[in-house]
């Protein structure tokens, strides 16, 4: 049966999938899809507080917000590592710890 | 005439800013430098002699002015405590001003011709201005502590003047020689200052003048004992004691003949009208203090011991300078003593009649020496043809100091002989001072004219010099001012009138200006100077004629007809025999100098011991060097230096010194360990280790600062949980 738990259930393993993947992931793409990752168990869990708890729409728009965010983020995401990519030769996420160039 | 500040202070301040000004343009403007002297001097002249006109005018005994500043003060709440400052003239000061200006514009007229071809002519008039500048500060001063003051300037400007040819060893000593010993008299006179203001609580004359009438010395009391009297006579003998610095007398008169060694004007200015002057002027603005500490036989036998002393020492010098110095010695003798035996006005109208004819014949010898280039009198003789005009100037002085009647230094020396005459007929322990006076006074007219006639009369005994000496013609700044000077060696102006409200007596009188205009400040007319008034500085004057009831200045006020018929015979036998005295003394020299009756060889060879004595001047210097200044100031200073170096040094100083070692090192243990390795290192150890742990979590890799984030979010939120 497909109740409230369920979702926050998947929505919980995509978070902590996010976050592994957030921490464990050296290469700064991966670190990308893991932030998208915790941004659709956020949007999953609006549009399902709005369908079993609220009842209206509120949450649904809340989601596509997130999706049109995430895609804005994404962008500007990947432009900064193709930008570090062209500096460091290098996607690495440990050869970004330096504040210079 | 109205008297303020700008009418009065020009006669000290004209002669002080020429000072002032000359020390700075002396080196290149030389010229305007001696112009600026003598034409300050000769302007505070002019001012002197507006103030002088006009006490003769008013012509009244009390007529003062006393103008008063607050120099500082020291008050704290209840305890008054000021310091005042101020000009007091009374009729004495008027007559000061116009005798010093005069004399010293003279001098410094003379001086631009005698000093003309010196390489520091300039120099002369810069320490002259000074001289006279402080001199006139002393005589307009109104207490003790600004008369000490210029008192001490004058010292060091003497001891300038004298040193000033310092490439002699004997000027350079002889300045010394004069500071020091005019100091010990200075060190008594401060005493003196202070032990009055601890009775009086100023230094003012009037204030002291006035506590001396209440009787404040003599009520003073310390528990049971009366201690007024013997401090009165304290400060009464430490004042005098400076007196007896400045003036020259026995003992300490040894410095003012070696002041010879200066240039022959200053010693004109020294013997006559600043430096010894002083020192009698400070006695007789003291005598009320003198009389009231008893002190006044004393100060009759100093004067008398310094007034024959000298006068027999006087006898036996060739040194033309040297014989006026110790007839000044002899004559200031005579003024202190007129001071001890209460002669007020004839002690101080001899000062003024001293000075003129004492300057005039320093001058006098300075155009001989001039002219001849040689000060030995036996070198010289029959100067009289070639320098006339100096010859007469200085055969008229010879005839005041002698006492020749109807000449300036009989009108006053007989008064003060008659006076002490007096004194003895009624006192026996006067006596002595009335011979030695009298005795005084026949060695003076002796050895001013074995002076005269040596120099001037007789065969030229050195014709090298005789015939180098140039012909003397007149000359405004040569020999003018020696016949000017000479010209008031006349009796006449101190023993007449100038208004009509005396009458001229050439024999002296009690109604002549002197007597009438100054007046002692004995025990009738102390009580009047309670009525004296002083003024602010900056206040218009006001001034009336101030009439006094004049019977209490009068020398015979309360005689009887009989007693001051009784006083003035004896003036009269006194008069008679100095007189007498006076031409003993000239024949005496006349018959052993020029008719050359009387073989003055044969009375050195019938007293050596005598001559001996007098020719090392009875060993005073030998007294003051071997015995006071080898035996007892030397070991003396030697004990001081073992105490300040065995003792003082040893104990005190590097005591301390052992002290403050260990106190540094306690103090060097608490700052290394203490404050440097705990406070100061432990604050730089502290910042590292902080250092060490925020370096590590500053390390920019960002997934460790996601981390620790999620794991703070998760353990908040882990506390939320209940």
């Amino acid at each position: 049966m497909i109740n409230l738990g369920t979702y926050l259930g998947i929505s919980f393993a995509l978070f902590i999938c996010g976050i592994f993947v957030m921490i464990a992931r050296k290469n700064i793409i991966a670190i990308l899809l893991g932030i998208e990752l915790i941004l659709n168990a956020a949007a999953l869990n609006f549009a399902a507080y709005s369908k079993f708890v609220n009842g209206n729409l509120d949450g649904h728009i809340m989601s596509l917000f997130i999706i049109v965010i995430a895609a804005a983020e994404a962008a500007v995401g990947l432009g900064i590592v193709i930008r570090f990519f062209q500096l460091r030769e290098s996607i690495h996420i440990d050869d970004a710890a330096s504040l210079q160039n | 005439m109205d008297y303020t500040f700008w009418t009065i202070a020009p006669i000290v301040l004209l002669p002080f800013f020429a000072f002032v000004i000359n020390a700075f343009i002396v080196k290149k403007f030389t010229k305007t430098a001696v112009a600026i002297s003598t034409g300050a001097i000769f302007v505070s002249f002019l001012y002197a002699l507006r103030i002088f006109s006009d006490f003769m005018n008013v012509y009244s005994v009390g007529y003062h002015i006393h103008k008063v500043f607050n120099w500082f003060d020291l008050s704290t709440g209840a305890h008054v405590y000021k310091i005042n400052m101020g000009i007091y003239i009374d009729n004495m000061t008027a007559v000061m001003l116009l005798m010093v200006t005069a004399v010293a514009t003279l001098i410094h007229v003379f001086s631009t011709w005698y000093m003309h071809d010196d390489a520091r002519f300039g120099r002369f008039f810069v320490y002259m201005s000074l001289f006279t500048s402080a001199m006139l500060g002393l005589v307009l001063s109104d207490n003790l502590l600004s008369v000490f003051i210029f008192w001490e300037l004058m010292g060091f400007c003497s001891y300038s003047l004298i040193g000033f040819y310092y490439e002699k060893e004997g000027a350079g000593n002889a300045s010394m020689k004069a500071f020091m010993t005019t100091r010990v008299g200075d060190v008594f006179f401060l005493v003196g200052i202070l032990a009055i203001w601890s009775v009086v609580g100023s230094a003012n004359y009037i204030d002291i003048y006035n506590a001396i009438a209440a009787g404040k010395f003599n009520n003073l009391t310390i528990g049971m004992f009366s201690v007024g009297v013997p401090l009165a006579t304290f400060a009464a003998f430490s004042i005098f004691m400076g007196t007896m610095g400045k003036s020259a007398q026995v003992p300490l008169h040894v410095w003012l003949p070696d002041a010879m060694f200066g240039p022959t004007p200053c010693s004109a200015l020294i013997h006559a009208a600043t430096m010894v002057a002083a020192g009698v002027y400070l006695s007789l603005r003291m005598y009320p203090l003198m009389e009231a500490g008893h002190l006044t036989t004393f100060i009759a036998y100093i004067g008398a011991i310094t007034a024959f002393g000298a006068a027999t020492i006087a006898l036996i010098q060739t040194d033309i300078k040297a014989v006026l110095a110790y007839s000044t010695i002899s004559q200031l003798g005579y003024m202190v003593l007129g001071i001890g035996v209460g002669s007020y006005n004839a002690s101080f109208m001899h000062l003024i009649t001293h000075a003129v004819f004492k300057a005039c014949l320093f001058l006098s010898a300075g155009s001989v020496i001039h002219s001849i280039h040689c000060q030995e009198m036996p070198q010289m003789g029959g100067l009289r043809k070639k320098l006339p005009y100096t010859f007469l100037a200085m055969l008229l002085c010879c005839f005041a100091i002698a006492g020749v009647p109807f000449f300036s230094g009989f009108v006053s020396k007989d008064r003060i002989l008659g006076d002490a005459l007096a004194l003895a007929l009624t006192d026996p322990k006067f006596i002595p001072v009335a011979l030695l006076g009298f005795g005084g006074a026949l060695l003076t007219a002796f050895y001013m004219f074995r002076m005269l006639f040596l120099t001037f009369f007789g065969e030229a005994r050195d014709h090298h010099i005789y015939d180098h000496a140039h012909q003397e013609h007149i000359g405004w700044n040569s020999n003018v001012p020696l016949l000017i000077l000479s010209v008031f060696t006349l009796g006449l102006f101190y023993s007449g009138s100038f208004t009509g409200q005396g009458e001229v007596n050439l024999f002296g009188s009690k109604y002549e200006w002197f007597n009438t205009l100054i007046h002692k400040p004995d025990a009738h007319s102390l009580p009047h100077f309670a009525d004296y008034k002083k003024e602010e500085l900056g206040a218009v004057d006001t001034r009336e004629k101030l009439e006094l009831p004049k019977a209490a200045y009068d020398a015979t006020h309360g005689l009887s007809e009989h007693e001051a018929h009784r006083v003035h015979v004896i003036h009269q036998v006194g008069a008679l025999a100095s007189i007498l005295i006076a031409f003993f003394g000239i024949f005496l020299a006349y018959s052993m100098y020029v008719k050359k009756s009387i073989n003055p060889d044969w009375w050195a060879q019938a007293f050596p011991r005598w001559r001996t004595a007098l020719k090392n001047k009875y060993y005073f210097d030998e007294l003051y060097i071997n015995k006071i200044i080898q035996k007892g100031m030397i070991p003396f200073n030697n004990a001081l230096a073992w105490f300040d170096m065995g003792v003082f040094d040893r104990f005190a100083v590097d005591g301390w010194a052992t002290v403050n070692r260990y106190l540094y090192n306690v103090a060097r243990w608490f700052d290394n360990n203490v404050i440097d390795s705990a406070m100061v290192d432990g604050t730089g150890a502290s910042v590292r280790l902080m250092n060490v742990v925020l370096r590590t979590v500053q390390s920019g890799k960002i997934q460790l600062y996601f981390m620790v984030l999620i794991v703070v979010l998760a353990s908040y939120i882990w506390t939320l949980r209940f």
